[in-house]
């Protein structure tokens, strides 16, 4: 860690970093640049107050304002007051929490490691801590590359799982050639997992480099199988992607330090900082500069000069987590409506809207129904979604729908919630639709949806009944479980 | 031979063509007219079919030497002892005096050769037939049965696991496995006690609500979603759910498939083949039997000596077995070498050589395929690899083992990689 930690502060970047800015509005200058003068007439609109503020809570908190946030953010006269409430909620435990969550998703998701020799939840309270601190990226992910778990064998099935950053190698099982593709993968968002056994007809990377990388990671002598008789095998020396090699005599765990360090810092290694970013935009944008984790050729990046200068300022600025989100999140193009992008050329034009993950709907739900463990187990697991497909590629299922509209538990605890209670008392229509859309959708009703509502309470024989139909209607909407 | 290859290549069960196949193979020179009655003909024969299977799932692989192919009297014999069968000169090990006396029906194959010693990817190869290598995530095989013999409009879900199972991978939702996990029940928040007229006045102040959030620019999820709940309130309102239930199934019936949970889920498994599923999982436990070996078969082995044998009666007497293949596996074998493991020993992992149980859908019962030595550690005869299995189930299905696939990435492989169907196993 000292090494790194040298390493870190005479990186040739820190000089520039104090000469260079790149704020939200040269974001949205380059990507117009990008996007050409033709653009301007698809661009969508800016959302109103009440469409930013429900999507930023949650895309940074996973959780939905309350009404009493709503009204003041509305009401608020303040003219920097979208970049005041991004600043506050990057400040919250549940900033940190809800980043955790998707990171430890990501390493575990494919993971089939034994559950008895890892630990997702210690990995998760981790890296809340780590993103509540404000930890820049590059420290987390060396800490994570570079954990070397030991075994203990006096207590049963303990392998360091507790320890929260061991649990990415333990997620690969320790395997050379899975780190490899995982550390590709998840932090430089390339996919060489089939260089594992030939060369990509369409590829930058060969089998003998994916191969040199396992090595790396190798405690010993690693071989590398041959192409067509796996049972003949030859030693292959450790060498990094971009060619580095390390020192002959360093130890194992020195060689994980030495790779976390040309992951990193090495200013050539665009991928790494490439791929946070590209992650980060995929969730708040709702579309990918290219799909998260399975980068081909560089060719297959849209409008690469862009997600390439956010990169290399993301790198000025220390790797600061905090700061993509901020730069994203303040411009133009995060503002802008929904509008479901069919071709490439449409990106990036209007918001994509997205699912929400499932902690999160389950967390909605929770906020009106209250907590059942039983419940809560199983929202988690029927609304569980790959958080490296892109949001295009996934799809919802008979189950979500069926536990959305009849599960007994949701239904009774709708029925007797305090929300429940609070609309029964309320003598007015209107005020009651407006308090159950604030209280599920996190906005008012529009007229339309006023009327609607109003008139199927009118025609309704039994007012009690009628109110657990509207909260019926709302949770089993699309906008409920959707980012829009 | 090609051109036979590409028309099961381009249709689906329905007969159906897509376009830009169509464009595909008239682009390679067919004769036009002849491509076109040859559709037909494969269109009518596949909606006939009517194929179905029951995967009986034995996690956590059994001892190859405990089951259907026991050496006793050799150094690794154990305790086991053989028995003889229905059919003669076939011989079992003692634990399943059941399945013995059915054995007429069914192919022991006592010679498959894996390639994955840990369970995750053991599991995963002989659920996909593919081994846990790329990027990729590999349908289940039942996801495929699901989409290449599946009504796409069926009521109820065209792959069913009774237990937890692996996804479809790249083949998405549509043919997701539907999982439940009680036998004998229905299937979770299937049921709600609204009055339809209430039900259908709440669907259609959804369905406003829905088609504003479409117009504000939701429209794809919205109408994913609105599919979804079509399918969902179809299923509630299915009678085939019935065929979760047990209400009209004698007490004698549930009794002779055996009161355990891998039974029960047997009996289900028939109510819905017979129902028009095309593919049941269903799921045992409790078979990685590292120590204890000989005390953990006799506690585990007669509940699936029951339930598989009366199941394979129960098919028969329906006339369903002529088109339902019955597979009975775990995802690898175990050491012959008898472990010394306390308390009693076991054995462990081996993939060099295990065994199975096919059945069903033209499959020629009372036939043992393959041998291995005197020891048990080597196959002598009619080495059997998961692509030849694979190839084998795709045979008994009549879905086309070339099929290509195409990955997220666009990269297009075929359903089987390589292999034949299992010399000898069809009659």
């Amino acid at each position: 860690m000292q090494l790194l930690g040298y390493i870190r502060s005479t990186m040739p970047t820190r000089r520039i970093a104090r000469s260079v800015s790149f704020s939200s509005a040269d974001l949205d200058q380059a990507l117009e640049q990008e996007l050409g003068p033709n653009a301007e007439a698809s661009l969508a609109k800016t959302v109103d107050d009440e469409t930013f503020i429900r999507r930023v809570y949650l895309d940074l908190t996973g959780t939905l304002p309350t009404p009493q946030k709503i009204e003041s953010f509305l009401a608020s006269q303040n003219r920097n007051k979208r970049a005041a409430l991004i600043d506050e909620l990057l400040e919250t435990e549940e900033y940190a929490r809800k980043w955790a969550r998707y990171w430890t998703s990501v390493i575990f998701y494919d993971s089939v490691a034994n559950k008895n020799r890892v630990k997702p939840q210690a990995l998760e309270d981790w890296l809340a801590e780590q993103f509540q601190k404000g930890a820049p990226w590059d420290y987390i992910t060396v800490m994570l590359i570079s954990a070397t778990p030991q075994r203990n064998k006096a207590v049963r099935n303990d392998y360091g799982q507790k320890l929260g950053y061991n649990n990415f190698v333990l997620a690969c099982e320790n395997k050379s050639t899975e780190l490899a593709s995982q550390t590709a993968r998840i932090f430089m968002g390339i996919s060489i997992k089939c260089a594992e056994c030939h060369d990509h007809p369409f590829d930058n990377w060969k089998r003998a480099q994916f191969h040199e990388l396992a090595a790396f990671f190798h405690p010993y002598t690693y071989k590398m199988p041959d192409a067509d008789d796996p049972t003949v095998k030859t030693v292959v020396k450790p060498r990094f992607l971009l060619g580095e090699k390390p020192h002959e005599k360093m130890k194992s765990d020195a060689r994980r330090v030495s790779i976390a360090a040309y992951l990193a810092y090495n200013p050539k290694n665009y991928w790494f900082a490439r791929a946070y970013v590209n992650r980060i935009w995929s969730e708040l944008i709702g579309d990918g500069f290219y799909d998260v984790d399975s980068l081909g050729p560089d060719s297959d990046v849209i409008h690469k000069p862009v997600v390439n200068r956010i990169a290399a300022n993301f790198r000025y600025k220390n790797f600061d987590p905090k700061w993509v989100f901020r730069l994203i999140m303040n411009s133009k193009i995060y503002q802008r409506e929904m509008r479901t992008m069919s071709s490439a050329s449409e990106l990036f034009t209007a918001v994509r809207p997205s699912r929400l993950r499932p902690d999160v709907v389950a967390d909605s739900i929770e906020k009106l129904a209250g907590y059942d463990k039983k419940l809560h187990q199983e929202i988690i697991q029927v609304f569980d979604m790959n958080p490296s497909l892109p949001q295009g590629s996934l799809e919802g299922s008979i189950q979500q729908a069926l536990l959305l509209m009849n599960n007994a538990t949701l239904q009774s605890r709708l029925s007797q919630s305090d929300l429940k209670q609070q609309l029964i008392k309320l003598s007015s229509h209107e005020e009651l639709v407006q308090k159950l859309y604030l209280n599920v959708l996190a906005r008012h009703a529009n007229e339309q949806e006023v009327q609607r509502n109003i008139e199927y309470l009118k025609e309704s024989a039994n007012r009690e009944e009628a109110i657990d139909d509207l909260l019926w209607v709302l949770v089993n909407s699309t906008e409920f479980r959707t980012k829009r | 031979m090609q051109a036979d290859a590409l028309l099961h290549l381009n249709l689906n069960r329905h007969g159906g063509i897509s376009r830009r196949n169509f464009l595909q193979s008239a682009s390679l020179g067919i004769a036009g007219s002849a491509l076109l009655s040859q559709f037909r003909l494969n269109a009518a024969e596949l909606k006939k079919e009517g194929r179905s299977c029951i995967l009986v799932w034995l996690a956590g692989a059994p001892s190859q030497m405990e089951t259907w192919d026991p050496k006793p009297g050799t150094p690794n014999g154990g305790e086991t002892k053989k028995i003889a069968t229905q059919t003669p000169g076939i011989e079992i090990a003692h634990y399943w005096p059941k399945i013995a006396a059915v054995m007429n029906d069914i192919a022991v194959i006592r010679s498959m050769t894996g390639k994955e010693a840990a369970h995750e990817r053991g599991t995963y190869h002989l659920h996909t037939g593919h081994r846990m290598l790329g990027i990729e995530k590999f349908p289940h095989f039942g996801s495929v049965v699901a989409r290449e013999i599946g009504d796409p409009q069926s009521d109820i879900p065209n792959f069913v696991s009774i237990g937890q199972t692996l996804s479809s991978g790249f083949l998405g939702v549509q043919v997701a496995p539907f999982i439940i996990d009680r036998p004998g029940q229905l299937p979770d928040n299937v049921f709600n006690n609204t009055p339809a007229s209430r039900q259908q006045r709440r669907l259609a102040l959804l369905s406003q609500q829905e088609s504003d959030f479409a117009d504000a620019g939701a429209a794809a999820l919205v109408k994913e979603q609105s599919k979804l709940y079509q399918k969902a309130n179809l299923m509630m309102l299915s009678p085939r759910l019935k065929a979760f239930e047990f209400d009209n199934e004698p007490t004698a019936m549930k009794e002779a498939y055996g009161k355990s949970q891998l039974g029960q889920g047997l009996l289900v498994a028939r109510r819905l083949v017979e129902v028009g599923v095309p593919f049941v999982e269903v799921r045992s436990g409790g078979w990685d039997m590292h120590s204890n070996v000989f005390k953990g078969m006799e506690r585990r082995a007669p509940d699936v000596d029951q339930g598989l044998s009366q199941l394979l009666i129960d098919l028969k007497q329906r006339g369903l077995l002529e088109k339902t293949l019955v597979l009975c596996m775990g995802e690898f074998g175990r050491t012959p070498k008898i472990n010394a493991r306390p308390p009693a020993p076991g054995r462990d992992h081996w993939v060099k050589n295990f065994n199975l149980l096919m059945a069903g859908a033209g499959i020629k019962g009372g036939q043992a395929i393959g041998k291995t030595d005197e020891n048990g550690q080597k196959i002598v005869d009619s080495l059997v690899e998961v692509d030849d299995l694979f190839r084998s189930m795709c045979h008994a299905m009549k879905i086309n083992a070339d099929l290509e696939l195409h990955t997220p990435i666009g990269r297009p492989v075929k359903l089987v990689e390589s292999g034949t169907v299992i010399k000898g196993l069809f009659g």
